[in-house]
């Protein structure tokens, strides 16, 4: 009996230790956002076998806010009706390691996926996506900002279709601003300085001093850069230091710098201003503070040039095999994801400022302040860089600012140490 | 009959070897294999095999950061254990005094620190002791007037803030073993002691210590080991992804994270994985063999 007992056992641990490596069918987990009648997506794999009067499922992944993919998948779904074809949204966290997993993996990866730009060109040189130009003409996406379309394209193929951008904002307290906004940065500087009292815990204006994204206004502005496009850092090209150095002033102003500081400050209404996404507004509301928003594109810098920040944009790209089998279901998902009610519906109940110019003819669109700061700000927003060497040079960058904000080291000095780790790390990926 | 007797244990392990094969010896050798390829991310499914390049490479950054490095963990491994040890050792010693009232429940309070997630500690001690606008630390400076300070952003006090934390998170296991050892030696023998005219500190040298050694040998070189590879403390509090705090404090497992661990270069990062694993597997067997001859 023992022995019976011991072979069952023994039998169900090995059946059960390789379970885990058989195929995935149907992975519509409870995440799944969407209005799919057709749960497997490998049934789905040759859409000419799809019998007739079941939608065909077109899986996206993302690792972004349900609600936001909610309101796509719902508008996306509601133009394809009569096309059955629908499409499915499911969330995966560390969506870079999935896709770098399962992007050629036709059974159990998606047939598209929706993140930020700035991972494009990693995709693309996994050589796991189509050119969104073999999908669809560029005349079905001739009303998306040209910005938009930049960052979808790694060198010269576009590989992804945005749909909405976020840059960062000016977001002040109608209550506790005197006064009005400076047009310049020397003049949001004065008034920093009249109205800070770091012992006491107040601020006037608060920002991730040394995160690098939230310093990109400046060293843009000032005309230097982080990586270009030719993957060469920037961290010691003189006008990235002297928008480091510039910098530094309001650092010394802004608390600590870290999200999380400056943001309960602001929310406590310890701050007046904050330079921060639209990601802020949700947590701003629920404190009930009366805020108003400027573009960061109206300060000017002292020589001249806007403050010029980063903008993410967020799209889809679509993996090779969907390109292959399901070409008809994913054009027509792309040509939906165009329509100018994606984007009305995108601003209207998730805030998000659409990549179709069309979208702004809606006049929801247009009374909302935010999204239409953020259009603003779209003239001198530049596209973070898609490049793969761009993942490799936000430790070195922050850094360089950590090292000269916080612990108040030379500029020149740490800008030559940290180029040099740049180079490292773009020298070790290869 | 003899030979199936002998294959019987054989055939009963096979569960067991299967399972060990696929989770432990599977991810070394195909981590093994990988570093000898040019695997990454410009090369994903056409790397190819290019010899011992990725070890050169790997040792080649044997730089002047990385013999700081392990100057920083030889410090942070020796004041750490120093500390931890003889504080732990009085605090048991305290918590075993006789006509101490309330003793368990000081026990299962100092257990708390243990019984919490280190992700967790490590991010309250963080955003409630040592932040500069709402920690703690700076508001207890303020009571007395003392200006803020930001205790993350220089190496040497985000190091004494790394080792507090470190302490905290670490002292109940040691306390406690201290505590087991403690009430494992004989009463009589103090009582002898005291008899012959011996006071706390002899009674301490020559009945304590001796008493407890041998069980806290083995916890000692445990600890010693975990310290010596710590990395969360040092990672989140100083280097994490968006909120670096300014400190460039690096240990060995910090270093090889920061260098190999963000290019995307599997075959590079697998090669200083296997130099890791082989110097991890090497201190095992000393310190396993340092546990034997105490033994």
């Amino acid at each position: 009996m023992k022995r019976i007992l011991s072979g069952i056992l023994c039998g169900a641990l090995i059946t059960g230790l390789f379970g885990g490596c058989g195929g995935e069918t149907g992975n519509v987990g409870a995440n799944a956002v969407g209005t799919a009648k057709n749960e497997s997506a490998a049934d789905t794999a040759e859409e000419e076998t799809q019998p007739k009067g079941e939608a065909q499922v077109i899986r996206i992944w993302h690792d972004g806010d349900e609600a936001i993919m909610e309101t796509i998948a719902e508008e996306v779904n509601s133009i394809l009706e009569d096309d059955m074809v629908s499409v499915q949204f499911e969330k995966k966290t560390g969506l870079t390691d999935q896709l770098q997993l399962y992007g050629t993996d036709e059974v159990n990866g998606p047939d598209m996926y929706f993140y930020a730009h700035d991972s494009l060109g990693t995709f693309a040189e996994l050589g796991i996506l189509a050119p969104i130009t073999d999908l669809i003409t560029e005349k079905d996406e001739g009303y998306l900002l040209p910005m938009t379309v930049e960052a979808g394209t790694y060198q010269g193929i576009q590989y992804m279709l945005p749909v909405y951008y976020e840059t960062l904002l000016f977001i002040y307290n109608q209550d506790l601003w005197e006064g009005e906004i400076p047009d310049t940065t020397d003049g949001l500087y004065d008034y920093m300085t009249a109205h800070t009292d770091t012992e006491a815990g107040t601020y006037a204006v608060l920002n991730q001093h040394s995160t690098a994204y939230n310093v990109a206004p400046f060293i843009n502005g000032f005309g230097g850069y982080i990586i270009n496009e030719n993957a060469k850092p920037g961290l010691n090209d003189a006008a990235t230091i002297e928008a480091i150095t510039y910098n530094q002033k309001f650092a010394a102003l802004q608390a600590d710098g870290d999200y999380n500081t400056i943001n309960t400050l602001f929310l406590e209404q310890k701050a007046a201003a904050i330079i921060g996404g639209p990601w802020l507004i949700s947590g701003i509301n629920e404190a009930g503070i009366r805020y108003g928003i400027k573009s960061l594109s109206e300060f000017t810098l002292p020589n001249g040039e806007k403050l010029a920040p980063y903008s993410g944009i967020q799209g889809v790209g679509v993996l090779k095999y969907a390109a292959e089998n399901k070409k008809d279901a994913v054009s027509k998902v792309l040509l939906a994801l165009c329509d100018e009610s994606v984007g009305v519906a995108l601003a209207q109940k998730a805030n998000c400022a659409p990549a179709n110019q069309q979208s702004y003819a809606d006049t929801d669109v247009v009374d909302n302040e935010m999204i239409m700061a953020m259009r603003e700000t779209a003239e001198t927003a530049q596209p973070m860089p898609n490049i793969p060497e761009m993942s490799v040079m936000w430790g070195p960058t922050e850094s360089l600012l950590a090292a000269v904000n916080k612990s108040g080291e030379d500029v020149q000095t740490a800008a030559e140490t940290y180029q040099k780790e740049a180079e490292t790390a773009i020298a070790d990926m290869h | 009959m003899r030979s199936k007797r002998k294959a019987a244990p054989w055939l009963h392990m096979i569960p067991a070897f299967l399972l060990i094969g696929a989770i432990i010896i599977f991810p070394i050798v195909y981590t093994a294999y990988i570093s000898f390829t040019n695997m990454n991310l410009f090369h994903w499914d056409d790397y190819s095999f290019i010899g011992l390049n990725n070890y050169v490479r790997a040792l080649f950054k044997v730089d002047t950061g990385f013999l700081s490095a392990i100057g920083v963990t030889l410090i942070w491994t020796v004041l750490n254990m120093g500390i931890q040890v003889a504080l732990a050792f009085f605090i048991a010693l305290g918590l075993n005094a006789r006509g101490l009232k309330l003793a368990r429940f000081y026990k299962t309070l100092l257990m708390f620190p243990w019984a919490m997630p280190a992700y967790v500690s490590i991010l309250l001690w963080k955003v409630g002791i040592y932040n500069s606008e709402f920690g703690l630390a700076n508001k207890l400076l303020g009571l007395f007037g003392i200006d803020k300070i930001n205790y993350l952003s220089r190496n040497v006090p985000a190091f004494i803030s790394c080792m507090v934390l470190n302490l905290w998170m670490a002292l109940p296991f040691m306390i406690m073993t201290f505590d087991g050892a403690l009430q494992s030696i004989d009463k009589s023998y103090y009582e002898s002691a005291k008899m012959d005219g011996a006071g706390f500190w002899v009674s301490t040298l020559k009945i304590t210590v001796p008493g407890v050694r041998p069980v806290m040998t083995p916890a000692v070189i445990m600890t010693t080991f975990t310290t010596f590879k710590q990395f969360d403390i040092i990672y989140l509090l100083t280097q994490q992804k968006g909120s670096l705090s300014g400190a460039t404090l690096q240990t060995v497992i910090t270093y090889a994270h920061q260098n190999a661990f963000v290019s995307n270069n599997y075959g590079l990062s697998a090669a200083v994985s296997m130099i890791i694993f082989v110097l991890i597997i090497a201190f095992s067997l000393f310190m396993n063999r340092g546990l034997k001859e105490e033994a």
